[in-house]
């Protein structure tokens, strides 16, 4: 009984404090709760940064000014509200309509600044705080915003980043107006990117001016992502393809680390960080060359001769033939009734199987392919990873195409007709590769059989818990040859490029270069001088204890050995020029 | 299962079931009234659910026998016990405190569970045949039961639930019998051994103690809450804002407004009348509470019937106590109307506890 009377007691004191609080002094808390003008700003987050291996940031954030709504202090009345953001619209030139969106998206009493526009310039600033007076609600905010070396830069590799939209706030990992890494690089790596805003509490007085700090949360950065390129590399690369829609991939042969990696035409990817206009947007998606497109490993080619070093390796490592086998080449192949030609009009002549890797004769290859078998040239070709996907870190990947001839005692089958094999033996046909796939494949043969996994982000480190999340690379799979072949496929190769073969547009002196070109034919019958031929060249360097593998695909270019080599060559000077000039910089 | 016959369904205390209902019912629609988390009414739905898990367990201890439960006391709390130990394993940290277990999509609070276990065991200690009669034997008997898990406790940090197994243990002993010139000089020893204890508190909490003694210490930061508290229940004045109005609560200015400063929230929306009527039915709910344990007619009833009275009662005193700045603020929700899992079903546990002795009195 004591006890039930002293809780009683208890509740008689609380309903007391009660009574004093909400009758007695309510009033004043009342006035309190309504004075209570505390104004929640958020401060963004800066975003990590990308470096390269050597430590250049491959993007940097710049302050950025963004115009932002706060609903509950806009004009209460509907129209008093208009005529603010009327006043905004013919300052600032932002379309009316846009305005009167981004308000009846949010809650009408929320506190959180909605950011209607971002990348406000000074003088649009000065034009806010100037007419202050006249637009409640109305205010700039100062935040980090992505800058790039130039607007077109990896811009595949990096991806674009750009507001939530609305799939992403349905999700619910997002808030509106919270940076999201769209594409590329910026994507996969988001929530490490994304650092965690921060935020203040300030009390601001009747004029929305700052009256006091309340409370402060410190935003915290993002973490810095170590990726495997090396700018340097990847500005060549880019320059080297200006002008030229197709791809390049740099890679280093002994870790499979993705050095470069560009696909023209690029995007402006600075463009679409802001607010893009509407035919701007359009002009990109619907432009017929597919800006948008990572070529690198979204887009599927025929390999064109390229593909003859696989068929040389199945030939070779199988015992169908050997590099004493000789053809005569007089231009053309006749199997039934088809012709089959050589790209050289007249023929080479009589060559062995090392002339025809240099010379990159058809008809050697035809022959060859056929004494080979498709399901050995297809067996070699998928152990060098093709029809596979190179696992790379970026989505969307192609995995490309391989034939499947059903093997009977080592012969094709009556259904997969001759001729494949043949279109198959110089790469063509239905065989379809990635840029990436072919660098894979040419890393390979520079390194004895390793297939590494491209490589593209070294690890993620956070300021104060150090690193995060590390790639230490890895290898898919193993490709076993004899040695004596290895060194016949690197020696052909070595004469592709020096020895008078189609890859002399490479060649650079003292530096020895080993490749291959190929022209990808896209129609029967097209012309490569008509450009209506893909062009390839796949290369490694130096020859004897390869560092770098350059893959450069030039869409309707011609010629493998006229266009895609020379731009390899200009790759290649860059790299080996530039680090030698470092060198001397350092010593 | 023990067979329910006729005259143990006849003497369910209604009353009381119908008072918690309808505490959940005002703390529905209090939380549906906030939107917080991320999709609209989701802590109103997790918070019915957890209210259904609550009553499976208030039928599940309400239809056992209480006295089986006591004798099993000492498994009970051992068990309780680990629980709080797993914390330190397998818990999830949320605000620099250590107090869930994760379970797939359950987050469990066992220092929450625990209280419940702590009684069952204070009741079998006290009315165990080693410490008849009732006096310093049993206080030495049931001062570790109360030490082991307080140490426990204040390392997660969760000093709400460790100071709320003081009074329990208190009134129980009162309860038993004990000579309050005994317990009085225990309080006392415990008063002059305080500047240890404040060693031995964390910074927060420390701090927390100074602002409750001058909240214009730190008006920017721990005081926050405070001072916003007391603005949220002070501006509801007589009628309350209502539910559109209530600026304080919907502007996030408050902390902690769906969990243990919920009090405001509903203070805020419907004034001192709301409160009155909050208030009431807590009152009754303990009246009732304070009836079973009057009524039952052997000591384990009696004993547990108060404890579980307690209990409840503590954690409604301080936490409106805390919220209206009437105690410094320790972290103790508002059973039945706080947001938590864990609470929703201890609270429904230690009604299940008052039930099974309210239907058994005449056995």
């Amino acid at each position: 009984m004591v006890i039930a009377t002293a809780v009683i007691l208890g509740f008689v004191v609380l309903i007391g404090q009660l009574w004093y609080l909400q009758v007695l002094e309510g009033g004043r808390f009342l006035d309190a709760s309504d004075k209570n003008r505390i104004r929640i700003r958020p401060i963004a987050a800066p975003r990590g940064i990308l470096y390269d291996r050597n430590g250049t940031p491959l993007v940097d954030n710049r302050p950025a000014f963004t115009l932002s709504l706060i609903p509950r202090e806009l004009p209460r009345d509907v129209e008093s509200r208009d005529a603010v953001l009327g006043r905004v619209a013919s300052l600032l030139n932002i379309p009316y309509q846009e305005l009167l969106d981004a308000v009846a998206r949010v809650q009408l009493d929320s506190f959180l600044p909605v950011r209607v526009r971002r990348g406000l310039t000074l003088t649009d600033v000065a034009k806010v705080e100037e007419w202050k007076l006249e637009l409640p609600g109305v205010i700039t905010e100062v935040e980090p915003q992505r800058v790039y070396p130039t607007s077109r830069f990896a811009a595949h590799l990096l991806g674009y980043v750009r507001e939530a939209n609305d799939e992403q706030l349905k999700q619910g990992r997002y808030r509106r107006g919270d940076m999201v890494g769209q594409s590329g690089l910026e994507r996969l790596l988001d929530e490490y990117l994304r650092g965690q805003d921060g935020g203040e509490r300030i009390e601001v007085d009747a004029m929305g001016r700052q009256v006091r700090r309340v409370q402060q949360m410190e935003p915290h950065a993002g973490a810095q992502v170590v990726t495997t390129i090396d700018r340097g590399f990847q500005e060549a690369a880019e320059r080297a393809m200006d002008g030229h829609a197709g791809a390049v991939v740099v890679m280093d042969p002994r870790n499979g680390d993705v050095l470069a990696m560009v696909s023209t035409p690029a995007f402006e990817i600075d463009r679409f960080t802001g607010t893009i206009e509407r035919e701007a947007w359009l002009r990109v998606v619907q432009d017929p060359n597919f800006p948008l497109l990572n070529r690198t490993i979204q887009s599927q080619y025929a390999p064109g001769s390229v593909f003859k070093i696989i068929v040389a390796a199945a030939g070779l490592q199988e015992g169908s033939i050997t590099p004493l086998d000789r053809t005569f080449c007089n231009g053309e192949f006749r199997l039934g009734t088809f012709a089959f030609k050589d790209w050289k009009e007249g023929g080479h002549g009589l060559v062995d199987l090392h002339q025809s890797i240099v010379h990159s004769c058809n008809i050697f290859f035809y022959q060859a392919g056929l004494k080979i078998g498709a399901p050995a040239i297809v067996k070699y070709a998928s152990a060098f990873g093709f029809s596979q996907p190179t696992g790379v870190d970026l989505p969307g990947e192609k995995l490309g195409f391989l034939p499947q001839p059903k093997a009977v005692r080592g012969r094709a089958t009556k259904t997969w007709p001759a001729g494949e094999t043949v279109n198959m033996s110089i790469g063509q046909g239905a065989v379809l590769v990635t840029p990436m796939q072919v660098a894979r494949f040419m890393s390979a043969v520079a390194n004895g059989g390793v297939l590494w996994r491209p490589r593209l982000v070294q690890r993620v480190e956070r300021s104060e818990r150090g690193v995060v999340w590390a790639d230490r690379g890895q290898v898919s799979g193993h490709v076993e040859l004899s040695p004596v072949v290895w060194a016949f496929l690197r020696q052909s190769m070595w004469a592709v490029v020096n020895d008078g073969g189609t890859g002399v547009g490479a060649r650079i002196p003292g530096l020895d270069i080993a490749g291959k070109t190929g022209t990808a034919q896209m129609i029967s019958k097209s012309r490569a001088d008509k450009g209506q031929d893909h062009a390839w060249f796949a290369a490694f360097a130096p020859a004897k204890a390869p560092e770098v593998v350059v893959v450069v695909l030039v869409e309707r270019g011609g010629k493998g050995g006229q266009v895609a080599a020379p731009i390899a060559r200009k790759i290649l000077n860059a790299i080996f020029y530039e680090k030698v000039a470092a060198v001397e910089v350092d010593g | 299962m023990v067979g329910i016959d006729r005259r143990l369904l006849q003497n369910v205390d209604w009353a009381l079931i119908a008072v918690a209902f309808g505490l959940v019912v005002m703390s529905a629609v209090t939380l549906a009234s906030l939107h917080v988390g991320r999709a609209g009414g989701s802590v109103v739905v997790r918070q019915l659910i957890w209210f259904l898990i609550g009553l499976i367990a208030l039928i599940l201890l309400g239809s056992l026998d209480y006295r089986r439960l006591v004798r099993a006391a000492p498994a009970i709390y051992l068990l309780g016990l680990m629980g709080l130990a797993a914390v330190f394993v397998l818990g999830r940290t949320v605000s620099g405190a250590r107090r869930w277990v994760v379970f797939g999509p359950l987050s469990i609070q066992p220092s929450e569970i625990f209280k419940v276990c702590f009684l069952l065991m204070v009741v079998w200690a006290i009315t165990s045949r080693w410490a008849q009669p009732v006096g310093k034997i049993t206080l030495a008997l049931t001062l570790p039961i109360l030490a082991v898990p307080i140490v426990l406790i204040i390392k997660q940090p969760d000093l709400g639930t460790a100071i709320l197994l003081v009074p329990v243990l208190g009134i129980l002993l009162i309860g038993a019998g004990m000579r309050l010139k005994l317990l009085g000089g225990l309080a006392l020893a415990s008063l002059a051994a305080m500047p240890l204890a404040w060693l031995a508190l964390k910074e927060y909490q420390r701090e927390r103690i100074l602002v409750f003694l001058d909240p214009f210490r730190d008006p920017l930061g721990s005081a926050y809450n405070v001072i916003q508290a007391k603005i949220a229940i002070g501006s509801g004045q007589l009628l309350g804002k209502g539910v559109a109005g209530a600026t304080q609560s919907r502007l996030a200015f408050l902390p902690e407004r769906h969990t243990d400063f919920i009090f405001a929230v509903f203070a805020e929306m419907w004034g001192f009348v709301g409160c009155l009527v909050l208030l009431f039915c807590y009152v009754l709910l303990l009246l009732r509470g304070f009836d079973i344990a009057a009524s039952a007619r052997e000591p384990v009833g009696r004993l547990l019937a108060l404890g579980a009275t307690t209990l409840i009662a503590a954690q409604v005193l301080i936490n409106v106590g805390m919220v209206t700045g009437l105690l410094p603020v320790v972290g103790i929700p508002l059973p039945m109307m706080s947001y938590g899992g864990s609470s929703m079903v201890a609270s429904f546990m230690t009604l299940g506890l008052l039930l099974s002795v309210r239907m058994r009195q005449f056995q």
